[in-house]
């Protein structure tokens, strides 16, 4: 089994001899075992403390409410239809224009 | 035959989905015109382009995983390719929202008479970039800590814990990705309104859609690190090697000779009763 494992290994460095590529038996990133651990924590903390100015400012936006807008009068630059669309007169996020308003 | 190769390249095998990928995506422009011209039954053909060209990716990458996973082609000098392409791929995206940018400041530096020379156009209601888009901005970023949050646990070997910073960068994301929908839907003006809505939804949507794509990415990512977690060896390093062990044994067995119609994911599955 475990001369297996070590004829495998080294046919995945596709070589006898140890490559630079690969040390013998661990994969090398740009940092070390010790470093993973620690960058792991220090992000972390990054995630939480976005998380919570997200939810607070979701929070102070959401209750807010969102102003409403007066129809533009119809200039000839607004509202430009050359053609249907394949789908029917309004375009994806449209709806607004037929609607109450 | 690898025993045999004295060098870390992957020299890949004669397979289809290369052409298979071309005609479906030369079925889909095709396909794509005759939808927006009104050609009879040009939904339908173009649907199915893309269910083809769907298909195609998803047998592909299925294919890779198996070479990555089971037949141990995922050496150093192989994972620079994808590396490469994920730079020159992020390269060209900049590019291209730069000049949506540069159309609109363009637009925007002299306005023509046709919009009543200002800017932002007569009649257009701008957003206020102190709502919606203030509130957008650190989710984007949050959900870039999580995902970095991710690499560093599965460097650490903290494989179960990746899992739930996956599913928080994809929450993030997908908060991101509703805001800007109702911010769409709310929205006084739309695509169709002078330069200034046809720039600024080009900008903005092109971007929501670099998110979407962002977010089914890790998804898939996700499933991946979550299905690798029942692995008993908790290293994809040590499964690739132990897998191509069992490589002979797997095969010989028929039960294992799963119908290759199932999900390419599932790929793994087989490794986890291992």
């Amino acid at each position: 089994m475990a001369s297996m494992a070590a004829r495998s290994i080294r046919a995945l460095r596709g070589s006898t001899k140890p490559s630079s590529l690969v040390a013998a038996g661990k994969r090398r990133f740009s940092a070390s075992a010790h470093d993973d651990a620690y960058e792991t924590a220090k992000w972390e903390k990054i995630t939480y403390a976005g998380i919570a100015t997200c939810t607070i400012l979701s929070i102070y936006n959401l209750s807010k409410g969102h102003p409403h807008h007066e129809p533009p009068p119809p200039y000839p630059y607004l509202h430009i239809r050359n053609k249907e669309f394949p789908w029917g007169p309004d375009g994806l996020f449209e709806e607004k224009h037929h609607g109450e308003h | 035959m690898i025993e045999s190769q004295r060098h870390s390249y992957h020299l890949v095998d004669p397979s289809p989905w290369p052409i298979s990928g071309s005609l479906g995506a030369f079925a889909t422009t095709v396909r794509g015109v005759m939808y927006m011209h009104p050609f009879q039954g040009g939904a339908t053909l173009l649907s199915l382009g893309l269910i083809f060209i769907l298909y195609t990716m998803f047998v592909w990458w299925r294919d890779v995983l198996h070479e990555s996973m089971l037949e141990g082609h995922l050496t150093k000098a192989v994972q620079l390719g994808p590396r490469y392409g994920s730079i020159l791929f992020i390269v060209s995206e900049v590019m291209f929202l730069f000049a949506l940018f540069q159309a609109s400041s363009h637009s925007s530096l002299a306005p023509t008479v046709e919009i009543g020379g200002i800017w932002p156009p007569k009649g257009i209601g701008v957003l206020d970039p102190r709502e919606i888009p203030f509130l957008n901005t650190p989710i984007l970023p949050s959900s870039g800590a999580a995902v970095t949050w991710a690499h560093h646990a599965i460097l650490a070997g903290k494989e179960k814990r990746a899992v739930y910073t996956l599913v928080a960068t994809i929450s993030l994301a997908l908060v991101s990705t509703g805001f800007q929908g109702m911010e769409y839907y709310q929205a006084p003006s739309t695509i169709s309104d002078s330069i200034y809505g046809s720039t600024f939804s080009s900008a903005t949507g092109f971007h929501g859609f670099h998110v979407i794509i962002g977010t089914l990415f890790l998804i898939i990512c996700g499933i991946r690190q979550y299905l690798v977690d029942y692995c008993p060896t908790k290293s994809l390093c040590i499964l690739a090697h132990k897998c191509r062990d069992r490589r002979d044994y797997g095969r010989s067995c028929s039960q294992r000779n799963y119908p290759k119609v199932d999900l390419g994911l599932f790929e793994i599955v087989p490794f986890n009763h291992n």
